[in-house]
C-alpha cells in the first residue's frame, strides 16, 4: 500500500494542530471550572477536574468500558442486520425498475418515521432488553443504507454495463463485478450515515428501555444525582460516536481508495 | 425493438397502482390475520383509522404536534442564530476556525438525547429542557454546513472583492453569504429532521423518566397511550403523525429555498 493522496499532512503540521486541539480544550475547561466555582453546587455543575476524578474511577473499576462494550455490541449487530437487509434490497431496488415501482410506495412511508417515535410500541412488543436497542437501531440504520444503496447501483455507469453486456458476461458477473464495485464508494457514505444515526438511537433507546449500556448508565447516574459520572459517561458515548465514525472513514480510505478526494 | 406487448406491458408497470399493491396487500392481510389470530389489543388498520378520527376530532392529536412543533421552531431559532454567523465567521476566517474546530469537533459526536439528563437537570422537564435539546442538535448540521458555504466561495470573487477596496464586513455581506446560502440551505434541511426527531425522543425520554409529569407533546403523549392506557392503535397513529410531520416540514422547507434562493435546487 502506497501512502493514499488524502493524508499528505506533514509531522509537524500534526502536531500543530494537536497543540490548537489542546489550547481550545483548556481554554474550555478553564472556562468551566470558573463558572464551576461561581456555581458552587457539585451536583448542578462539577468542576472539570471533579468529572475527571469520576471518570478516571469509573473506568479503573472499568464499568465505564463495561458499559461502553455493551452498546457498541449492539451497534455491531444492528449495523449488520440493517446491511444484510438493506443491501440486498437496496440492489434489487437499483437494478430493477419493476421491483422498484412495487416496493418503494410502501418504504416511503416508513422512511420519514423515525426509529425513536417507534420506542413505545417496539417497547410493548419487545419488552425491556436487547431486542429494544437492537431492533431500534437496526431500523435506523436500515434507511440511510438502502437510500444510499439505490443510489450508488443507479449512478453505475451504464457504458460499463452495456459493454459487459455485449461481450455476452452473465448478468451474475455483472452485479458482482462491475456493480457492486462500481457502487461500493457511494454505499460506505451511506454506511457511515446508518453508523451515525443508529449511534444517536441507541442513546435513545437505552435511555428509556434497557437494562444496561451507556444510556441506562448516564439515566442511572441522573437519578443518583450523581453529576460527574452523568458527564463521564456522556463524553464515552461521544468518544464512540467519534470512533465508529473514525472506522467507517477507514473502510472508506482502505477498500475504496480510488474514489478519495485529494485534499 | 419494442413489440407492442411490450409497450402495453411497460405503460401497466409505469402506473400509479403498481404502487398501490404492495400496500394494500399487506394492509388487508395484516387486518385478516390480526383480526383472527390476534389478542383484542393486536392494532388492526380499521381501527387505527377510527382512532385517528377520535383523536383528531377531540383535538388531542392537533394539540400535541402543535406543542411538539412549537418546540422545534424554539431550539431551531436558536441554534440557526448561534450556528449561522459562528459557521460563516468559522468559514471565512482561518484564525478562527483552527481555534474553534476543536470545540465543534468535541461535542459534534455526542448524541442530543444523551444531554438529555443534563438538561432536565439544569432546565427542569419542561419546555426549555425540550427545546434545548432541539437546539443542541440542529446546531452541528447547521454550522458545519455553514463553513462548508462559506468555504466554497469562488476564490476569484474574493479577489475581486479585495481588488476593489470592500471592507471585510462588505465582503461578507456581498460575497460571502450569497455564495453560502445554498450550502446553509442544506443545513436548515437537515437540522429541521434532527431537530424533529430529537424533540421526540426527548418527550418521549421526559415522559419515561420524570414519572409522566405532563410536559405535553406528541412523545410524551405516545409515552402515556404505551405506560398508562395501553392504546396500541394510538401509538401507530402518533407515530404516523410524526412522519406525516417529518415530511411536511421537510417539503417545506425546500419549497421555500426553491423560492428564496432558486440557484442553489437542483
Amino acid at each position: 500500500m502506497s501512502p493514499h493522496v488524502g493524508g499528505t499532512r506533514t509531522l509537524p503540521g500534526r502536531s500543530w494542530g494537536a497543540l490548537v486541539y489542546l489550547r481550545t480544550m483548556l481554554v474550555f475547561a478553564a472556562v468551566w471550572a470558573l463558572v464551576a466555582q461561581w456555581t458552587d453546587n457539585p451536583i448542578l455543575l462539577p468542576s472539570p477536574l471533579t468529572v475527571l476524578d469520576a471518570a478516571t474511577d469509573l473506568a479503573r473499576d472499568l464499568e465505564l468500558f463495561e458499559q461502553a462494550g455493551i452498546s457498541l455490541g449492539r451497534m455491531v449487530v444492528s449495523i449488520s442486520i440493517a446491511c444484510l437487509l438493506a443491501v440486498p434490497l437496496g440492489l434489487a431496488m437499483g437494478l430493477s425498475r419493476r421491483f422498484d415501482r412495487i416496493v418503494d410506495p410502501t418504504l416511503e412511508v416508513l422512511r420519514p418515521i423515525s426509529g425513536i417515535a417507534w420506542i413505545p410500541l417496539a417497547l410493548f412488543i419487545f419488552g425491556i432488553g436487547n431486542a429494544l436497542p437492537v431492533f431500534i437501531m437496526t431500523y435506523a440504520a436500515f434507511f440511510p443504507i438502502l437510500v444510499g444503496t439505490v443510489a450508488a447501483v443507479r449512478s453505475v455507469d451504464r457504458r460499463l454495463v452495456d459493454v459487459a453486456r455485449t461481450m455476452g458476461i452473465p448478468q451474475r458477473t455483472i452485479v458482482t463485478r462491475i456493480v457492486i464495485p462500481a457502487a461500493l464508494p457511494s454505499l460506505l457514505v451511506a454506511l457511515r450515515l446508518g453508523v451515525a444515526l443508529s449511534w444517536t438511537a441507541v442513546v435513545a433507546a437505552e435511555l428509556i428501555g434497557a437494562p444496561s449500556g451507556l444510556g441506562y448508565a448516564v439515566e442511572w447516574y441522573r437519578e443518583l444525582l450523581a453529576t460527574p459520572q452523568v458527564m463521564s459517561f456522556i463524553a464515552m458515548i461521544g468518544v464512540i460516536g467519534y470512533l465508529c465514525d473514525a472506522t467507517v472513514r477507514w473502510l472508506n480510505r482502505r477498500f475504496t481508495p480510488w474514489a478519495q478526494s485529494p485534499r | 425493438m419494442t413489440t407492442v406487448l411490450d409497450a402495453r406491458a411497460e405503460r401497466w408497470w409505469s402506473t400509479a397502482g403498481v404502487g398501490l399493491l404492495l400496500p394494500v396487500a399487506l394492509l388487508i392481510a395484516w387486518q385478516a390475520l390480526g383480526a383472527s389470530v390476534g389478542t383484542p389489543r393486536t392494532p388492526l388498520p380499521v381501527n387505527i383509522v377510527k382512532a385517528a378520527a377520535v383523536m383528531i376530532a377531540s383535538g388531542d392529536l392537533p394539540a400535541a404536534l402543535l406543542q411538539s412543533l412549537g418546540r422545534v421552531f424554539g431550539g431551531f431559532l436558536l441554534a440557526a442564530i448561534l450556528a449561522i454567523p459562528l459557521g460563516l465567521l468559522m468559514g471565512y476566517s482561518r484564525a478562527a476556525e483552527r481555534n474553534l474546530d476543536p470545540l465543534v469537533e468535541t461535542f459534534r459526536p455526542i448524541a442530543a438525547i444523551a444531554i438529555l439528563p443534563l438538561a432536565i437537570l439544569w432546565l427542569g422537564t419542561g419546555t426549555s429542557a425540550a427545546v434545548a435539546i432541539v437546539a443542541y442538535a440542529a446546531f452541528f448540521p447547521l454550522i458545519v454546513n455553514a463553513v462548508a458555504g462559506a468555504k466554497h466561495v469562488n476564490p476569484t470573487l474574493l479577489r475581486a472583492a479585495a481588488t476593489m477596496g470592500l471592507d471585510r464586513m462588505t465582503t461578507i455581506r456581498t460575497v460571502v453569504i450569497p455564495a453560502a446560502l445554498p450550502s446553509i440551505g442544506v443545513g436548515l434541511r437537515i437540522a429541521m429532521g434532527v431537530g424533529w426527531t430529537a424533540i421526540v425522543a426527548a418527550e418521549l425520554a421526559v415522559g419515561a423518566k420524570a414519572g409522566g409529569g405532563g410536559s405535553g407533546g406528541i412523545g410524551q403523549m405516545m409515552f402515556v397511550f404505551y405506560a398508562y392506557s395501553i392504546e396500541l392503535n394510538r401509538i401507530i397513529v402518533c407515530m404516523l403523525a410524526v412522519g406525516l410531520v417529518a415530511l411536511l416540514l421537510d417539503r417545506l422547507l425546500r419549497a421555500m429555498m426553491k423560492k428564496l434562493m432558486p440557484w442553489a435546487v437542483q
